[in-house]
């Protein structure tokens, strides 16, 4: 696969998020995720770790502040500009994602829709460069020969490395995943970390990752992030993460249950 | 001697819940009084039963009055004149084209306003709101009065009736097939949205492949109603067989009459049966 274009830097500036609810989901964060970073952010549920990554290519509107991805600013950003900035920053969710009806092929090929023009969309006639490209993003997650095979045939760690492929297909400078492997079981988890990490170190893509594990986020981030209610209570590597920083974070001790099954003796 | 003696559980308790005196206080939950609304209920539908059958004047005498009338009928209905099967046939090649052609404008035209008129696929509200009202008065017309005023304003004939079923069909599909939407998981289209596709391109390759089952299925369904429909519809001049029905039922022509209910009858079973097994294969 080509080379992905150059790794963008991710800059937040005082930047908070209120729900239309009145419920403040991020509070005042500021931080700078350099080109080509593994960052895995933890907290517990209802941190904000989705609000966070959902913020970064705009799913979630900011309130205040300013997130910056290269040189553009996302407050307020709309229509085509918000388009491009999406375009080079993929999305892979807990959930997967994908149009299940529909093959692995057109799955990846989705991640090629900004660049194809409506009229190709509407009759599905995709640049044969395109499918090239979403071949080889195929053939890096190890799934190429599934390309043709319905996407609700496979398994969930399959239907995850399409997602993978997917957003590899955009060529992004960014990728963000929200929970990735919260739907796998402990081995799957792992092949999935390991795509991410090799897109990380071999592209040079910059990747933001919500982990709900801890010995996960340790062990593919090189650096975490650590919410609780909406504020960022943590920043470093995660080898400096010890049971006092855990606690900061979880508001209690660390316990069995926020490792992935079958690893507690694991880290820590 | 078994090792697991298997308890008897005392009539009407599960095992292993303690038992309870009927008569000791019971916490549990008083059953709600339902008849009261059930009977204001049934005098509800008894007294509107009454006065529509007094506002139509409908009046067990006349039955009887007419029995000799009504029994000569009826004894020519249940003579058919299949003689008379050649020349339906015209008519019946007509229903069913009629059929066929409102159903494959209908649904043409009902997929892309599906997606206008779902709040899924159509993120802006007024848009949404327009197809919406828009497809609601299209639909609260019924299928006859469609036919009556296209006959008035075409003239008599199948392009009348095809243009009274398009519409009549469009208020049905579109309803079924936006509503199918609503229902849908809209995960890919989230993904697509979020790697900066339009809603039109991530409708389109996201959505339009989660509910082609459902707009498969409910074609058939349309065609399955536009046979009925357009048999009636030519009653008022629209076409088809329904023009014959109204033209040999003028001239008391019950022996034909009959031929052509049991071809209604045959036509719209072996369809029945051709489009349930083509759903079968379509869908799996
Ligand atoms: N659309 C919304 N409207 C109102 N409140 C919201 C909305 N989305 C999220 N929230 C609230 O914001 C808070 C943070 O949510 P978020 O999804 O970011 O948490 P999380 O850290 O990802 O949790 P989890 O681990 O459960 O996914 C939660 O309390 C949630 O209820
Ligand atoms: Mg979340």
């Amino acid at each position: 696969m080509s080379q992905a274009q150059q790794a963008a830097d991710i800059a937040f500036d005082h930047v908070g998020v209120t729900y239309p609810n009145g419920f403040v989901g991020l509070d005042d964060i500021t931080l700078r995720i350099g080109g080509g970073e593994m960052v895995a952010v933890v907290g517990l549920s209802g941190a904000g770790k989705s609000t966070l990554v959902r913020t970064i290519n705009g799913l979630v509107p900011i309130s205040s502040g300013q997130i910056t991805v290269g040189d553009v600013g996302l407050k307020g950003l709309r229509g085509k500009g918000l388009r491009t900035v999406r375009s080079e920053i993929g999305m892979i969710f807990q959930s997967f994602n994908l149009a299940k009806r529909t093959t692995v092929i057109n799955n990846v090929l989705m991640g090629r829709l900004y660049h194809t023009p409506a009229w190709r969309a509407l009759l599905a006639a995709w640049k044969r460069d395109d499918v090239e490209l979403a071949m080889q993003a195929l053939e890096r997650v190890e799934i190429v020969h599934k390309a043709y095979a319905k996407a609700s045939e496979l398994s969930g760690g399959q239907q995850q490395r399409v997602a993978i492929a997917r957003s590899l297909a955009q060529r992004p400078r960014v990728i963000l995943a929200d929970e990735p492997t919260a739907s796998l079981d402990p081995p799957t988890s792992h092949v999935v970390m390991r795509d991410l990490q090799r897109i990380n170190a071999d592209l040079g893509i910059t990747v933001v990752v919500n982990l709900h594990f801890l010995d996960l986020a340790r062990r593919y981030g090189q650096r975490l992030l650590g919410l609780r209610e909406g504020r960022l209570v943590f920043d470093g590597p995660g080898a400096d993460a010890d049971e006092g920083v855990f606690e900061s974070i979880y508001g209690r001790s660390l316990t069995a249950e926020d490792m992935l099954p079958g690893h507690q003796q694991a880290a820590v | 001697m078994t090792t697991f003696p298997i308890a008897v559980p005392p009539p009407g308790d599960a095992p292993g819940i303690a038992t309870r005196h009927p008569d000791e206080h019971r916490p549990w939950p008083h059953k709600p009084r339902t008849w009261p609304r059930a009977l204001v209920i049934a005098a509800v539908i008894c007294a509107l039963t009454a006065w529509s059958a007094i506002a139509i004047q409908f009046d067990p005498a006349t039955l009887i009055r007419n029995a000799h009338n009504a029994s000569r009928t009826l004894v020519q209905l249940f003579q058919p004149d299949y003689t008379f099967i050649p020349d339906t046939a015209g008519a019946l090649l007509e229903t069913v084209q009629m059929a066929v052609i409102g159903t494959a404008v209908s649904v043409a035209l009902a997929l892309p306003i599906s997606f206008l008129a779902s709040r899924v696929t159509n993120p802006s509200t007024v848009v949404l709101g327009v197809a919406r009202f828009i497809m609601n008065v299209i639909r609260s017309i019924p299928d006859l009065l469609y036919a009556a005023v296209f006959v008035t304003v075409i003239g008599t004939g199948a392009i009348s009736g095809v243009f009274a079923l398009v519409l009549f069909d469009l208020g049905i599909m579109v309803k079924l097939i936006s509503e199918a939407l609503d229902g849908l998981d809209r995960g890919g289209q989230e993904a697509a949205l979020a790697s900066g596709a339009t809603w039109l391109k991530a409708d389109r390759i996201a959505m339009l492949p989660e509910v082609a089952p459902s707009y498969i299925s409910q074609t058939i369904y349309v065609f399955e109603l536009n046979i009925r429909a357009s048999t009636v519809i030519g009653l008022v001049g629209a076409g088809g067989l329904g023009m014959l029905i109204d033209k040999v039922r003028t001239f008391y022509q019950y022996h034909y009459l009959s031929t052509i209910i049991l071809e209604v009858l045959v036509i719209i079973l072996a369809l029945e049966l051709l489009s349930s097994a083509s759903r079968k294969r379509l869908l799996i």
